[in-house]
């Protein structure tokens, strides 16, 4: 109980801060919707049973007050139905906020350096989890814990109105409710745990052999394994739905219960009752009332089995973004470097998790102001790692970094769902749409935008969607250039653009530079060339320093991709 | 149209009703005598009966209430069986359509998107199977034979319902159009909100590069918050429509209940066929008149999962559609094994037209060349020529619309193509690595392949400092931390445990890598090569020049490389 709570304690904390007030008012809504449809059914029994036994004489059916009841009939019958209207409305507003909370929070999370790099190396899964995640938590209120308190305080309703009738009655109906009910509910949670929690698993895997099989498929087949792959991903299915099939087996087990519940309490209340009123303490329509009430408290425990089955999974949710909702994003702290100097680095190592074997073992740099930096080297060298570390994504496993603000170009272009100006704006927030417009020219841009009908309005799609390959490298220099930092860092700024666009990029790059700092990672000749100094790395750390106009300059360009 | 044949088989068997189809309607039936018992006991509280008879009455009603609750389970267990079942044939379908589709296609659905219709939007088929049919039956069944018990007893009470049944299949419809409307408009915005986020998730390294994650993460809340306003506008509208429903519902029990009350007191002495009903008849129309309304409640909750469902359904027909196929797609029995001789060319192409799907008007036409045993051979030609295809022609992963292709001097016929591929071996450009370890990623689930052999072909590749870095450790998803050239030494590791395949086709194996690492590829392959055949298409002179030959294509008379 403990552990599921400290789970769960993030994300209601969240909760609580976020529409805590009006996830209350829901739930209470809830319940009195519940209450509202106790009363009136309650109320129509007794008001039967009364007018049935007051008709029998005459001279009581006239003093009979009928209003009183019948206007109460018809002010629960409203007031149910409004209060259910209210329900809805405002459950899922106060969900809907907890989730706008809870998508910037996890976002936040995500942007830490570790957990940015964790989605990095493996995104698609990730990003399908966190989803998956965000949609499991909002089963939490309106699958889980609305019903509970709908489900208590009927129980809690039943049990007064009847110890009106008998304190003892009244007492044994709640208690059997709520320990009847919260068994089945604490039973099913329990056993439709490990099913639950595999079968989450098995979705994920489901996904990644499918991807493996559509992508993979020429592999496969000239493997001879596309039989096998397929014959896998069958078994998979058939214990997707064998985990399926058994957490059916466990809901409508709680179904099942809750039904006969339904089916044995009323009728042994009216027992109950029936003994009362041959003892004269109430009459027949008192059993009546007792009867229906009792009937209307059974009803909202059955929307407690969806939750139980979920609840596994939710709790799993939880558990995942839990960490990531405690901490506010950590963020890596750099020392400035000494006056002079943008960056410098001492004996660095660096790391990624996954991997067992250090990408750079020793590596030491220094980077003057206004210097150009070239990083040659074979792929999986360590070239993109060391951008990442000066950008502060990567930690150094052990050695020094000090280093000024810097603005990073990544190796594939990044761009957003989002007009061109917030494309532009997420550099440099303030800046005003002239002062875009230069970038723009700059980048060699203008022409382009000016023949888009809604000019920097213009929505892009996802990634970018909308702009060609060139276009939207130009857009992302654009965008670098409105970012007033002293150090660019560049990861293959021109890779797949054409020979021409690309000489022309690279031109307004150092124009645009002006006095800052660059560092490029490239394998391309065009890109290095403007270099004033060509580090080659190579065995963990710096394998060969070229200076511009050294011999050794021209040949280590030479060993580049010439376009 | 069989799509739509087959769709409509589906969407049938979600409303027709098989036995399990019934049975909640069964159990909502014995409702009516459950509810005679309990008024009986009632009525007769009210006439001071004895304890034993009104216990007999009650002991019934719960032994009626406990069969109900049985059936219920049943029925509800045999559909969502069934509803399973369906959804397992669909998933399947699906994967063998993926399975059998050449890769040449190029309308083949994206993996991601393919991976999401399968896995997770299939999930949303069961409920709709499973519930919607059974469901509706109740409500038109249900409501119908509670008016028809009540009718006999009070005419003024079932009018009072009856005047609710007119309105609530104009509200079913209302109900049915908005909810649809809502839960897809909400569908689409929960949709687009995900896709936000993973959209900016996606540029995190920008983000973070230009310090702008504050920035985001305030637009991802904004975005979210308007989200919810959009939402719940539609929302309220929906929730009106039911509210208004509910409104009748909770009215209607209202009115029979104070109609009824008035009755008994004698106010209102019409309605009974002449007569008076009495405190159990009272009762029992009173117990009827909520379950005359509760199928219809039912069935607008469950309405959201119908549009979901449907809309799942329909993407896994089109997945499973027709599209351009593998040759040996559908092939049934062994393949034929046909003698594969052991001298003569290894490959000949006679008289091929290429196309890059079956109808299109063939990129080259005529083709003639062939390529002995042993021979390494460039494909070279502009961009669009159809080199990709041609090596995939030879792959038989796809059916040429003329000609003859030979393997190892037997011909590529839909029944042999799957024997002649154990023959050979592909490296592509991107080559796709599998979730799974690095060894994994090597054998493929190839048998036959030991321990040894893999470190032998991770050493040959220069990938055992990678093999070590991993360790066992998964890798996957699209190769994630490795290098481009990592992938493709990773690949030719596959064809280096296959001393089998005879035949190497390479699609442009150093197409994006640096020259170094090109360099490293193209020695790597060559030394695979020797004694193979092995056949590049490629644009790299210097791979080219490697070969023993060249062949160069050039674009069909009168048209343009593309």
């Amino acid at each position: 109980m403990k552990r599921i709570l400290s789970d769960f304690r993030p994300f209601l904390g969240l909760m609580r801060a976020g529409t805590g007030r009006e996830l209350l008012a829901g739930a209470a809504l809830a319940a009195l919707t519940g209450l509202m449809g106790m009363a009136l059914l309650g109320l129509s029994g007794w008001f039967i049973t009364a007018t049935a036994l007051a008709g029998l004489v005459p001279a009581t059916a006239l003093a009979f007050d009928v209003f009183m009841p019948s206007a109460a009939i018809r002010l629960f019958a409203l007031g149910r139905t409004a209060a259910r209207y209210g329900e809805r409305l405002v459950t899922h507003d106060a969900m809907l906020g907890v989730l706008a909370l809870l998508r910037g929070r996890l976002f936040r999370g995500w942007s830490a350096p570790g957990a940015a790099r964790a989605l990095a190396m493996r995104p698609a899964r990730l990003l399908f989890r966190l989803t998956a995640d965000v949609d499991a938590l909002d089963t939490v209120y309106l699958r889980i814990l609305v019903p509970l308190g709908t489900a208590i305080a009927a129980a809690l309703a039943a049990g007064i109105l009847l110890a009106f009738i008998s304190p003892a009655l009244g007492l044994a109906v709640f208690t059997v409710l709520v320990l009847a009910g919260g068994a089945v509910a604490g039973l099913t949670a329990r056993s439709a745990s490990p099913a639950t929690l595999r079968r989450a698993a098995r979705t994920e895997t489901l996904r990644a052999r499918v991807i493996d099989l559509a992508s993979g498929q020429t592999d496969l087949l000239l493997a001879g394994r596309i039989p096998a792959q397929q014959e896998a991903l069958a078994m998979l299915e058939a214990r997707l739905a064998a985990d399926d099939r058994r957490l059916n087996r466990i809901e409508t087990g709680a179904g099942l219960a809750y039904g006969l519940l339904a089916a044995v309490l009323p009728p042994l209340v009216l027992v109950a009752t029936a003994a009362f009123a041959a003892g004269g303490r109430i009459g027949a329509p008192g059993v009546a009332f007792a009867l229906l009430v009792t009937m209307a408290a059974t009803e909202p425990f059955a929307a407690l089995r969806r939750g139980a089955v979920d609840f596994a999974r939710a709790r799993l949710a939880a558990r995942r973004t839990g960490p990531v909702l405690r901490q506010p994003c950590p963020r890596i702290e750099r020392d400035e470097p000494c006056p002079g100097l943008v960056a410098e680095l001492r004996h660095v190592a660096l790391r990624h998790d996954a991997a067992v074997a250090p990408i750079l073992r020793d590596l030491s740099l220094s980077v003057r102001q206004g210097e150009h930096i070239a990083l040659i080297g074979p792929s999986g060298v360590g070239k993109t790692s060391l951008i990442q570390c000066l950008a502060g994504d990567l930690s150094p496993e052990t050695g020094s970094v000090r280093v000024l603000p810097s603005a990073r170009l990544t190796q594939r272009t990044e761009l957003f769902r989002d007009s061109l100006r917030d494309n532009l704006r997420l550099g440099a927030p303030g800046a005003s749409d002239a002062k875009m417009m230069a970038a723009l020219t700059q980048a060699g841009l203008e022409g382009i935008i000016h023949a888009l009908p809604d000019g920097l309005g213009t929505e892009l799609g996802d990634g970018g969607q909308g702009l060609s390959g060139g276009q939207a490298r130009r857009l992302a220099l654009a965008r670098l250039m409105l970012r007033d930092v002293p150090l660019w860092l560049l990861d293959e700024p021109t890779e797949g653009l054409d020979g021409e666009t690309a000489r022309d990029v690279l031109a307004r790059l150092r124009a645009a530079a002006g006095p800052r700092s660059t560092i490029t990672a490239t394998h391309i000749r065009r890109e290095a060339e403007g270099a004033d100094r060509l580090l080659v790395l190579g065995n963990g750390g710096i394998k060969a320093t070229h200076i511009r106009g050294s011999p050794g300059f021209e040949a280590a360009l030479d060993s580049l991709r010439p376009d | 149209m069989p799509r739509q044949t087959r769709n409509d088989r589906t969407a049938q068997k979600a409303c027709s009703a098989g036995i399990p189809d019934l049975l909640p309607t069964l159990a909502a039936l014995l409702w009516l005598p459950q509810a005679a018992l309990l008024a009986a006991a009632i009525a007769a509280v009210a006439v001071d009966a004895s304890l034993a008879e009104i216990a007999r009455f009650a002991a019934l009603a719960a032994v009626l209430g406990s069969l109900r609750a049985l059936i219920v389970w049943v029925g509800e267990r045999a559909s969502f069986r069934q509803a399973r079942e369906a959804v397992s044939t669909l998933r399947n379908a699906a994967v063998l359509a993926l399975a059998s589709r050449s890769p040449l296609d190029a309308t083949r659905t994206a993996s991601g998107e393919a991976a999401s219709m399968i896995a997770e939007q299939a999930e949303s088929i069961t409920p709709w199977l499973a519930r919607f049919g059974p469901t509706r039956l109740k409500a038109v069944v249900i409501p119908l034979a509670i008016f028809l018990t009540i009718l006999p007893l009070s005419w003024a009470a079932a009018l009072v319902l009856l005047i609710a049944l007119p309105v609530i299949p104009v509200f079913m419809a209302l109900i049915g159009w908005r909810a649809q409307a809502a839960s897809k408009a909400q569908l689409v915005e929960v949709g687009a909100m995900n896709a936000f986020l993973l959209d900016r998730l996606r540029g995190l390294a920008t983000i973070r590069g230009l310090a702008a994650v504050d920035r985001v993460a305030e637009r991802v809340e904004q975005e979210a918050q308007s989200l919810r306003a959009r939402t719940m506008a539609v929302l309220r509208i929906a929730f009106m429509t039911s509210a208004v429903l509910e409104l009748f519902a909770a009215l209607g029990v209202a009115m029979v209940a104070v109609y009824v009350g008035f009755h008994l007191l004698g106010a209102l002495g019409f309605g009974a066929w002449g007569g008076m009903l009495g405190l159990g008849q009272g009762m029992f129309i009173l117990l009827l008149a909520p379950a005359f309304f509760e199928p219809m409640r039912e069935l607008s909750a469950i309405w959201h999962d119908k549009a979901a469902g449907q809309a799942a359904h329909e993407n896994l027909l089109r997945l499973a559609q027709e599209g351009r196929r593998l040759p040996d797609a559908g092939q049934s029995g062994p393949p034929a094994a046909a003698p594969v001789s052991a001298t003569g060319p290894a490959v000949v192409v006679r008289n091929l037209d290429i196309g890059r799907t079956d109808h299109e008007s063939p990129l080259a036409g005529g083709l003639n060349f062939s390529v002995n045993r042993g021979e390494h051979v460039a494909l070279v030609g502009p961009s669009g020529v159809g080199k990709t295809t041609i090596l995939s022609l030879i792959a038989g992963l796809a059916t040429a619309p003329r000609g003859r292709i030979e393997v190892f001097g037997q011909e590529l016929r839909p029944d042999t193509a799957m024997h002649l591929r154990a023959g050979m071996a592909w490296i592509g450009q991107n080559p796709h690595i599998f979730a799974g370890s690095l060894a994994a990623n090597i054998t493929l689930g190839r048998s036959g392949i030991g321990e040894d052999a893999v470190t032998r072909a991770l050493a040959a590749l220069l990938l055992d400092d990678v093999a070590r870095a991993r360790g066992n450790a998964a890798i996957g998803e699209g190769g994630a931390g490795l290098s481009g050239g990592e992938a493709l030494r990773l690949a030719l590791a596959r064809i280096a445990v296959a001393p089998q395949a005879a035949l190497i086709l390479a699609d442009e194996p150093t197409a994006h890598l640096d020259p170094v690492t090109a360099g490293e590829i193209t020695d790597s392959l060559l030394e695979l090569a020797q004694g193979r055949t092995l056949i590049v298409a490629t644009h790299d002179p210097r791979l080219a020049a490697r070969m023993d030959r060249s062949i160069r294509l050039a674009p069909l008379e009168g048209r343009a490389a593309a």
